[in-house]
């Protein structure tokens, strides 16, 4: 925008000035409003919008300031005088309007209208007193010397320097409009607090837990994991991604005759985990079967479905459940309390994904209190856990780079996954072995 | 006039009596240079820049900083004497308030002054912003280096080429206050929430005549009563439409009971 200013200053191609009349005083270097935009129309090859957007913008920032209404700090494009601002006064970052220049200000203003400033000025004026009390004095001095330094100059010189001045602090402490903005400012700031408190309370609502807790949690989590985590404890017999030996692979499937010995002790850390594993979802629906009290796992597993199952068919399987397991003297009822099978017949009128998940919870809890743990102690657990295989390790070859590759990629990272091989199982090479798979 | 008595009194509170009015004195003639170098340095970049403001900003400039020098010494050397009486100390602590304002306000304005300098080059007089000033500041420089009249016969000093001489020269002097502001804050600990100033609030007018012929000049400004005005004429009008509505109300429920 400086730039723009000075090319206005150009005595041949930059703007016309004329003569501002007051009184019996005649002062130069005025413009209209109507100039301006003309003259940046011109320059620039802009159109007349973009020429007031842009000169709305040097009078907002304190370039250009109104001579008529001082306080209206917008470019009209008619016959309303302007004059430029002197780069003393203009906005600058490195140079912010301080509290010490403004009390200045206000007092020198307070000398010459002998005490009739606007009521938001005598506000500030008090604030300040406040909290620069202690060089106030400095303040009222400085203020009469720059008073008695401006009575040096002429009459219109001095008119020219108060206007300048004047410009420049409504500008950078805009007066306050004390009627129209409590109303919107209170509403505002009403609403932004009635938000964060609604937030404040959410977040005191939930559920919280002291870190050494939780933290202990971790640790035992992590004791109890620690054996089936492969990169810590390595896979065996090898890990497919260095050896490329699917072996580890085929031995985990999904259904297998015998499941690992790794496998079938993870069941015994929690539900969840049997649950997972389809393996051992059959094993356990063998036991329950046994025990008379199947339908528990197959309403389970029926709510999953819906759950997680397709949409439209959403309303079939919800029909399908209530015949099967929840209308009275179903094939295989299953045992719930009343106030959840009372909200669980209301929401099947209008089914949807959802609608089964509190006789879901109530199911699963019951299983997991009553029929996991009888089911741990029990001999069919106990003789798969005796049946598991533990994979055996295989033989380190006999030169010490090499493992029994059977498809060798010709891949950098292969190197380096062969020399750190050197010291047993995959424990941090597994990362970098990843690169050598095709 | 007793003779008795001065010959008698204690030399020491005369002698710190006499320091404390230097230091007065020193710190009043400095606030006086600031507030006629900032009125100077106002103009620069305007239509009035010439090489004789900114030979009078030298001057001002070099004035001033000889007055800071002088009372930073001053007042270091008495706030230092650890057995100073407590209101002399109270006194000398509200002179290094000033004094540290002002040195504050000359550090800027001679920042803006040495940008100025170097955004508007006197060489290209087509570029100095058009204000509106007509005339130099050659009274204000008088006035602020205390001399009846700056003596026009005397050339300005800066050829076009130490132009940057001086913009150099104005380099150093800004990071020389900067050093003195620094060793100010570290030799003295002055608590300024302890200060407290002597003057009222709202500072007395000026004279009489001086006020008068201030008050011609604000032509373009807003008359502030107009605004306690406006307050009242709301309430006003609000009250005579509340008042209407009420008389409109009792009439239709006349209206409604008698038909």
């Amino acid at each position: 925008m400086e730039k723009v200013i000075v090319a206005m200053q150009d005595p041949d191609m930059g703007m016309k000035m004329r003569n501002q009349r007051l009184l019996i005083t005649v002062i130069p270097h005025a413009m209209t409003g109507h100039d301006i935009i003309t003259w940046l129309i011109q320059k620039y090859s802009i159109c007349e919008e973009e020429a007031l957007h842009l000169g709305g913008m040097l009078v907002k920032y304190g370039y250009i300031y109104p001579l008529k209404e001082p306080r209206s700090i917008v470019l009209h494009p008619d016959e309303t005088p302007y004059r430029f601002q002197t780069p003393y006064f203009w906005t600058s970052t490195r140079w912010p309007a301080s509290e010490l220049d403004y009390a200045i200000y206000l007092a020198k203003k307070n000398i010459r209208k002998q005490g009739e400033l606007m009521e938001y000025e005598k506000e500030r004026y008090s604030v300040l007193h406040k909290r620069i009390n202690h060089t106030w004095d400095f303040v009222v001095m400085q203020a009469r010397e720059q008073l008695r330094a401006s009575k040096q100059r002429r009459k219109a010189d001095r008119i020219v320097l108060e206007c300048q001045e004047q410009a420049y602090w409504l500008i950078n402490r805009p007066p306050v409009c004390s009627i129209l903005l409590p109303l919107s400012v209170y509403t505002c700031v009403a609403l932004c607090l009635c938000l964060q408190i609604e937030t404040c309370r959410r977040a005191l609502g939930r559920n919280r837990v002291k870190s050494s807790i939780c933290l202990e949690g971790f640790v035992k989590y992590s004791e109890q994991y620690q054996n089936h985590d492969p990169i810590m404890q390595g896979c065996l017999p090898s890990n497919p991604w260095i050896s490329d030996d699917t072996a580890h692979w085929t031995m985990n499937a999904e259904v297998v005759p015998t499941p690992t010995r790794l496998r079938v002790e993870c069941w015994s850390f929690s539900f969840m985990e049997l649950l997972k594993d389809v393996m051992g979802r059959k094993e356990f629906m063998t036991y329950l079967e046994k025990e008379f009290s199947g339908e528990n796992l197959c309403f389970w597993q029926a709510c999953e479905d819906i759950r997680h199952g397709e949409s439209s068919k959403i309303a079939e399987k919800v029909e399908e459940v209530y015949k099967n397991f929840l209308a009275p003297g179903a094939a295989r009822w299953v045992n719930i309390d009343s106030k959840t099978m009372d909200k669980t017949l209301e929401g099947i009128k209008r089914p949807h994904r959802f609608v089964m998940d509190d006789a879901q919870m109530h199911i699963y809890f019951l299983m997991k209190k009553d029929s996991y743990p009888r089911y741990l102690k029990s001999d069919l657990y106990k003789n798969m856990l005796a049946k598991a295989i533990v994979p055996q390790e295989t033989k380190k070859s006999v030169f010490p780079f090499m493992r029994r590759q059977r498809h060798s990629s010709p891949s950098p990272a292969q190197a380096a996954a062969q020399a750190t091989e050197g010291d047993g199982r995959g424990k941090g090479a597994g990362p970098a072995g990843t690169n050598s798979d095709v | 006039m007793p003779l008795v008595n001065n010959k008698v009194g204690d030399n020491s509170t005369v002698g710190k009596d006499k320091a404390l009015a230097d230091g007065e004195a020193l710190v009043d003639s400095l606030i006086k240079v600031v507030a006629c170098y900032r009125h100077l340095a106002s103009c620069v970049g305007s239509c009035t820049d010439s090489l004789q403001l900114r030979d009078e900003l030298r001057q001002t400039r070099e004035k001033a900083q000889k007055l800071s020098v002088a009372i930073c010494h001053h007042l270091t050397s008495h706030l230092r004497n650890k057995s100073l009486p407590e209101e002399q100390r109270k006194e000398m602590e509200l002179l290094w308030v000033a004094f540290s304002s002002s040195l504050e306000l000359l550090h800027v304005d001679m920042c803006k002054v040495f940008k100025m300098g170097d955004v508007f080059s006197l060489a290209d007089t087509g570029t100095l912003v058009q204000t509106g000033l007509q005339g130099g500041g050659s009274e204000v420089a008088a006035r602020a280096l205390s001399i009846p009249d700056l003596n026009q016969a005397q050339p300005p000093a800066l050829p076009a080429g130490l132009e940057s001489q001086e913009q150099s020269t104005l380099e150093q002097e800004i990071s020389q206050i900067d050093h003195m502001i620094d060793d100010m804050e570290m030799k003295v600990n002055v608590l300024r929430w302890m200060v407290e100033p002597h003057g009222p609030q709202y500072a007395d007018p000026l004279s009489s005549t001086d006020s008068a012929s201030l008050a011609l000049l604000s032509v373009d400004e807003e008359r502030p009563g107009h605004q306690p005005l406006c307050q009242r004429s709301h309430i006003f009008v609000l009250l005579l439409l509340f008042a209407v509505v009420f008389v409109a109300a009792t009439l239709s429920v006349c209206i409604f009971l008698f038909s």
